[in-house]
């Protein structure tokens, strides 16, 4: 489905990442680092704990984004984050997106990630071409 | 995507580009990236998902570099020019954008590059945060953004 006129929020997405989770993702994107597994390195790091990756996190956005706008997200949609705090493994993720601005035919979102107790773990800009 | 030989990472300097990667993701790829997100699969029969291509890509950079110890991913971006279709060959090239040290630490992003061909069919930038030495074990992680 593509949005013509933008909605002021998209429909939140909300999962929880957790070990399981985490070690199939190291394994279809593609990244070893030891820090997201069960490992020593993981436990003896900073966190002390393993971390989702940012990227598994980010996923929740893009696909908010999805599910509001269709292939349009796919055609000519971006993103810009920062993330702000570890997500550290069990966690529930909510992938937020509420309209900042619309001009010329394109729509930006502020996104969010929140944990279960709203403290925010990525926020930035997403926007999309409207057709 | 493997590289034989990874470059060291302090070693790499603001204009560098490392040598283009073969990409093709297959089907399977991502029925594997959907199961591990937890997104619905059947919305993607025929195309990549936007953040998917933008986890390839930086996929590409961690087969070429050595990657540090407490290194943390602080920040992404991307932009799709058109969908990518499941095995649609592609080539990656990653340019270092900026890498600096200050206060010790070391500040980068990455640029990367996927083409079909000629033509650009997505773009996106890594900034990544490598803490000092010393530091590595005691970086508060609300003013670094989440490890990578």
């Amino acid at each position: 489905m593509t949005a013509v006129t933008p909605p002021s929020a998209v429909e939140p997405v909300t999962r929880l990442i957790d070990q399981p989770r985490v070690d199939k993702y190291a394994v279809a994107a593609r990244d070893p680092n030891p820090i997201h597994r069960e490992t020593p390195e993981a436990y003896a790091g900073p966190f002390g704990r393993p971390v989702a990756h940012g990227m598994l996190v980010l996923a929740l956005v893009s696909e908010a984004m999805t599910n509001a706008f269709g292939e349009a997200w796919e055609r000519g949609g971006s993103l810009k984050v920062r993330w702000r705090q570890p997500a550290l493994v069990p966690i529930e993720v909510t992938a937020r997106a509420v309209l900042k601005s619309e001009h010329d035919g394109v729509a930006t979102y502020d996104v969010s990630c929140e944990d279960a107790s709203g403290e925010a773990l990525l926020t930035g800009t997403a926007s999309v071409h409207l057709a | 995507m493997t590289s034989p030989t990874r470059i060291a990472f302090d070693t790499l300097s603001r204009g560098d580009v490392l040598p283009p990667v073969d990409l093709t993701i297959s089907a399977d790829d991502v029925r594997a990236y959907l199961d591990a997100t937890g997104e619905p699969a059947d919305r993607w029969g025929e195309h990549v998902p936007p953040v998917m291509m933008s986890a390839l890509m930086l996929a590409t950079l961690l087969s070429q570099i050595e990657i540090p110890k407490g290194v943390m991913h602080t920040g992404q971006e991307h932009e799709s020019m058109r969908p990518v279709r499941i095995g649609e060959p592609l080539t990656v090239t990653v340019l270092v954008a900026s890498h600096a040290v200050r206060r010790g630490a070391l500040m980068a992003s990455f640029d990367a590059e996927a083409r079909a061909g000629d033509e650009v069919v997505a773009v996106s930038r890594a900034s990544v945060l490598v803490p000092p030495p010393d530091d590595a074990a005691s970086t508060d992680p609300s003013s670094a953004g989440s490890a990578e």
